[in-house]
């Protein structure tokens, strides 16, 4: 696993720890995993496209 | 008239196989020295599209991955859903560090950057082929405009647009 820092809102803190201390999840990493998934899923269009306009970027002008 | 063949070995996922060849425009992949193709996307390739991996002008390379059941990789391909060509994409992008990963998918191109590959995907290969004299810039703009006629690559309409116009405000077409 790599390991990435972040700087999470007090709030978003608490509510990741509730999470783990109710059972829901095994601990913090797990909740970040899955909101990270989630987040992923649900936002894909516009990755897509963001991913789509760096695509046309390279094709226009890139090295290689 | 193309450029001169390029030495780099690229990795590719299924998808950029899968709309080149829909698109009748495989053979940009035939730009590149290498073209390396893990087990489970060749798999994938063969189920829909018979003899894109047959072409003449490509040196497809079937690549056979093992041991990604614990690492990086893993961790990852659990966190963003990745499916089993995906990962074998990755891992073996992550073992040729110098070549360039093809991938439309935005999952496995988020996880790429996070580890570093450089990533592109089909439409960044269709316009490359102009300034790579393999397609005219006409012919890249019809290609581009029959997408949604004869590709499984969904882009929104007001992107494609988009990327149509660019194309045109570049080369002046």
């Amino acid at each position: 696993m790599q390991t990435i820092e972040i700087e999470l809102p007090d709030q978003l803190y608490k509510g990741v720890n509730n999470l783990v201390k109710s059972g829901w999840f095994r601990d913090q990493n797990e909740v970040l995993c899955e909101a990270v998934r989630k987040f992923i899923e649900s936002h894909r269009p516009e990755l897509i496209e963001k991913f789509i306009l760096e695509d046309v970027e390279w094709g226009l002008h890139g090295g290689e | 008239m193309a450029g001169n063949r390029l030495k780099r070995k690229v990795v590719c996922d299924a998808g950029p196989i899968i709309h080149l060849d829909e698109l009748q425009v495989l053979h940009l992949l035939s730009d590149f020295g290498h073209v390396l193709v893990p087990a489970q996307v060749w798999l994938e390739v063969k189920k829909h599209r018979a003899n894109a991996l047959n072409h003449t002008g490509i040196k497809f390379e079937k690549v056979i991955v093992e041991n990604i059941s614990s690492g990086v990789l893993s961790g990852l391909s659990k966190a963003f859903g990745l499916d089993a060509g995906e990962i074998e994409a990755l891992s073996v992008a992550q073992r040729n560090r110098d070549c360039n990963l093809f991938t439309d998918d935005a999952a496995a191109r988020l996880v790429a950057s996070q580890m570093g590959f450089e990533v592109h995907g089909t439409i960044g290969l269709i316009v490359r082929a102009i300034r790579r004299k393999q397609l005219s810039a006409e012919e890249v703009v019809d290609i581009l405009a029959s997408v949604p006629q004869k590709s499984t690559l969904y882009i929104k309409p007001a992107l494609l647009n988009r990327i149509v116009e660019d194309v045109k405000n570049e080369y002046r077409v």
